[in-house]
């Protein structure tokens, strides 16, 4: 377990550059996620802490000492790729012991427990002698993390391990890495575009946007209080409507509906925050904000609406009891505490 | 139509062809190398296996095909990871340089060795210059002559035999190597040079094949002293015109590479199941 400080990360490629001087500071035993859309530099950023990708400038530094130009074997990380990178001529258990054979760590009969142990942390003790493409893809993607917890790293590097499972065991193995960190308390890098796996798994997110850090938090405080049109786009469930606050302190919609904002704001054109699932949804007739249903999404416990207001797309989350279809036109009234605003 | 007699169709040209200009010759060089004055005779073979000078022939063979194989591995394995491992433009640059040799007449390329390698040529001149050859020095008509000719020719077939397979290696399993602790050299070892050990085998068969049945190059940078076995079918079937015992030696040889080849195969196959 070791801290990490990245300080003034730049990273260019040829003429393109990716990084614009990425400062971070991990502390020892952090879940950080570093959310991002794909080509943000999320993973470029990754491969700099592996030592995979060097530097342009700036400064790397795992367990207080300079690693920025040291080669990847000689720094104690572990990555797991998206692709999992299983060593098809070895078997399973040869694959996660290569790590610690590689790394010389204990004799053969400890590196044979340690293997053990591993497998059946993640519960594939029976699959021991097959080679990886005799697994399944949740079943090799197992075996890529014990491969990458067995040599007690300091550092483990995720890179988006979890996107090429269906949804159904990617809930489950979020569930195995929520509880392998706690167990382990290992310092831990998740690079993800999956911004539901970010606020479930991490401690902190850092949010990118094109090569820099557009904001970080907490999943609550991020998820709450996005501080960037960008973070609350990305943070998907919040629908952005433009509209210009009044001298009165109310806003005006681009169809001149009005609705009350709750917040001393200068007069100004400006984008509301509405959370989809803070905005209740009313037959016509009710008091609120006059929309016209264009799609429901049917979720089992809950439904989503997509509804048109003001000529803008809009989600909302509701439940079950009361249906609208398409073309009705509703009422929505939301909590004016609950809605943020950006200004533009 | 069938999936099967459409199948059989497709091969059809190609089995044709096996078939007229493979098997019927090998069957002709097979009744010919038993072809006695009264009937079917081995008195070809025991010629053959009884005579010092033609044992001698046929380990010389067998021996540099292997020499020139291992040779053409050491070098076609590194260079077939760069070019795999450079961008598009230079790879393509690389390939041309590669098989360049082959684009040339074998009978100039080998000439082209020979004044290297003469007696005042380049390379002796240079060796003896550097204090690193004695007066008396030479390069032509040895065995070193015809391994290095030989390797020229045939490090394409190695290179690019292992190229196609380095190729489809994914590079972030040598990544992941390096997170898990390889050094470079590392993880070319445990992990590129056994995924690649296909690639290895095809181009060794390839390499051994031809070396042991190659006969202008070992015949102009060797000499006469040095013969190989085709340089020795060629002499019987020109000079001493004994066709029955060329067939032999041509059977014999023919025996001598499957009996290298065969547990070759065997043994490298089990390894990548």
């Amino acid at each position: 377990m070791a801290n990490v400080r990245l300080e003034n990360v730049k990273k260019a490629f040829g003429p393109v550059q990716v990084l614009h001087g990425i400062s971070l500071d991990i502390a020892s035993g952090e879940f950080v996620s570093l959310l991002g859309a794909s080509g943000c530099g999320k993973t470029t950023l990754l491969r700099i802490v592996a030592g995979l990708e060097a530097v342009t400038s700036g400064k790397v530094e795992i367990g207080g000492r300079d690693v920025t130009a040291l080669a990847p074997e000689k720094r104690d990380i572990s990555m797991m790729f998206q692709s999992y990178a299983l060593l098809p001529h070895l078997s399973v258990a040869e694959n996660i012991r290569f790590p610690l054979r590689m790394r010389g760590i204990g004799s053969r009969e400890q590196q044979q427990d340690k293997v053990r142990a591993a497998l059946e942390t993640v519960q594939l003790g029976h699959l021991a002698d097959r080679k990886p493409r005799q697994l399944s893809g949740g079943q090799q993607q197992r075996v890529a993390l014990a491969r990458a917890i067995v040599s007690d790293p300091q550092v483990l590097l995720l890179d988006e391990p979890l996107s090429n499972l269906d949804a159904r065991l990617r809930e489950d193995m979020q569930v195995e890495l929520i509880e392998i960190h706690k167990r382990l308390k290992l310092t831990t890098i998740f690079v993800t575009h999956d911004q539901e796996e970010a606020l479930s798994l991490s401690d902190r997110i850092v949010l990118f946007n094109a090569g820099k850090v557009e904001q970080q938090g907490t999943p609550a405080d991020i998820y709450a209080q996005p501080a960037t049109e960008f973070a609350s786009n990305f943070l998907g469930s919040a629908n952005l409507v433009a509209a210009e606050i009044g001298t009165d302190g109310s806003a005006t919609l681009a169809d001149g509906q009005r609705l009350a904002v709750g917040q001393d704001r200068p007069a100004g054109k400006v984008s509301l925050v509405l959370r989809q699932e803070d905005i209740s949804i009313a037959p016509e007739g009710a008091a609120g904000l006059k929309a016209t249903v264009r799609t429901r999404v049917f979720l089992g416990a809950r439904c989503r609406y997509i509804l048109d207001l003001a000529g803008e797309r809009v989600q909302i989350l509701t439940g079950n009891d009361q249906t609208f279809t398409f073309g009705d036109t509703v009422s929505l009234s939301i909590d004016p505490a609950r809605i943020r605003i950006i200004p533009r | 139509m069938s999936d099967r007699t459409e199948n059989l169709l497709l091969a059809a040209p190609g089995l044709l062809l096996l078939a007229l200009a493979f098997f019927l010759p090998i069957g002709q060089m097979l009744v010919l190398s038993v072809d006695g004055p009264e009937g079917a005779t081995l008195a070809h073979f025991s010629r053959f296996l009884g005579d010092g000078f033609y044992l001698g022939v046929l380990w010389r063979t067998v021996r540099l095909s292997l020499i020139i194989t291992v040779i053409c591995a050491l070098i076609g394995f590194p260079l077939a990871y760069i070019m795999a491992r450079v961008g598009p433009r230079a790879r393509l640059w690389l390939i041309i340089l590669v098989i360049l040799p082959l684009m040339t007449s074998v009978v100039v390329r080998t000439f082209g060795w020979v004044v290297l390698l003469s007696r005042n040529g380049l390379i002796p001149e240079l060796l003896r210059d550097m204090g690193l050859a004695g007066r008396t020095f030479a390069l032509m008509q040895t065995e070193t002559a015809i391994v290095i000719g030989m390797v020229h020719v045939l490090l394409p077939f190695m290179a690019l035999s292992i190229l196609g397979v380095i190729s489809r290696i994914d590079t972030r399993l040598e990544e992941a190597g390096r997170t898990m602790g390889c050094s470079f050299l590392q993880t070319i070892r445990t992990i590129v040079l056994p995924l690649s050990l296909p690639g290895v085998v095809a181009g060794s068969l390839l390499v051994f094949t031809l070396s042991a049945s190659s006969f202008v190059t070992p015949n102009l940078l060797g000499g006469p002293r040095l013969q190989v076995l085709a340089a020795s079918i060629y002499k019987s079937v020109t000079q001493t015109l004994d066709w029955p015992f060329a067939a032999a030696q041509a059977v014999v040889l023919f025996a001598g590479i499957l009996l290298v080849l065969i547990p070759y195969v065997r043994l490298t196959a089990s390894d990548n199941g």
